[in-house]
């Protein structure tokens, strides 16, 4: 079963979910293989770039940086995955936690600019990939545009 | 290894001051792809665009800092 076998109505916000659940899934589902697989290992590597430069305990912080968290919250699974990893540290060494990140300060504000960055251009493939769930032609239009008129 | 895979992502790296600067380089590239992958309509065209666009980010903003740094010498 292909995605323009699927109707419209499903097949843009589907399209939307997959793009934010995982970059680039949007377009694979859509047949655009190349397209999709550039935006994930591009999104991906940024995002997790981001979270080795400044550590995950600074990076991702929904407390201290509410609207790069929001930002970062594009990229959905991965900030999910980010978000997981820095509930389990902060349960185990809170105190630890926060000397290192006042220490960390200047390479944390870079791996916040990695991370937002990232979701924002999430943000921008999400879009591309509903407009393109637009476009894709099903299989009643193509049939349409096909048959001669009479 | 998984240890240290995972020291990795939970413990920040020390910056110097050229390594932020140069630490843009690859956010710029990564900007210039994700922007000609959407936005162009056959994938071979990609590479080239996105490099192009690379290349005007990037000397673009040292531009930008250049002359901002100037106006900052003879202004203050």
């Amino acid at each position: 079963m292909t995605s323009q076998n699927i109707s419209p109505v499903i097949r843009l916000p589907l399209a939307g979910i997959l793009a934010w659940l995982v970059p680039g899934l949007g377009h694979i589902f859509l047949g655009d293989r190349a397209r999709g697989l550039t935006c994930l290992v591009t999104v991906t590597v940024t995002f997790w770039s981001g979270v080795a430069i400044g550590g995950v305990r600074s990076t991702v912080d929904p407390q201290q940086r509410k609207l790069w968290f929001m930002a970062q919250l594009c990229t959905g699974g991965n900030t999910l995955g980010a978000y997981a990893l820095h509930q389990s540290l902060k349960a185990g060494n809170a105190k630890a936690d926060a000397a290192k990140s006042i220490g960390h300060w200047s390479s944390a504000d870079v791996g916040v600019h990695y991370t937002g960055v990232a979701g924002l251009l999430n943000l921008l493939v999400i879009f591309d990939a509903i407009a393109r769930a637009d476009a894709v032609p099903t299989r009643r239009s193509r049939r349409k545009r096909t048959e001669p008129a009479t | 290894m998984s240890a240290q895979l995972a020291q990795i992502f939970t413990q920040g790296m020390t910056l110097s001051g050229l390594q932020r600067l140069m630490l843009m380089l690859p956010l710029c590239l990564s900007i210039a792809v994700i922007y000609k992958t959407t936005r162009c309509q056959r994938m071979q065209e990609v590479p080239t665009a996105a490099a192009v666009l690379w290349g005007t980010i990037v000397i673009g903003m040292f531009a930008v800092g250049i002359g901002l740094w100037l106006l900052f010498q003879i202004a203050v």
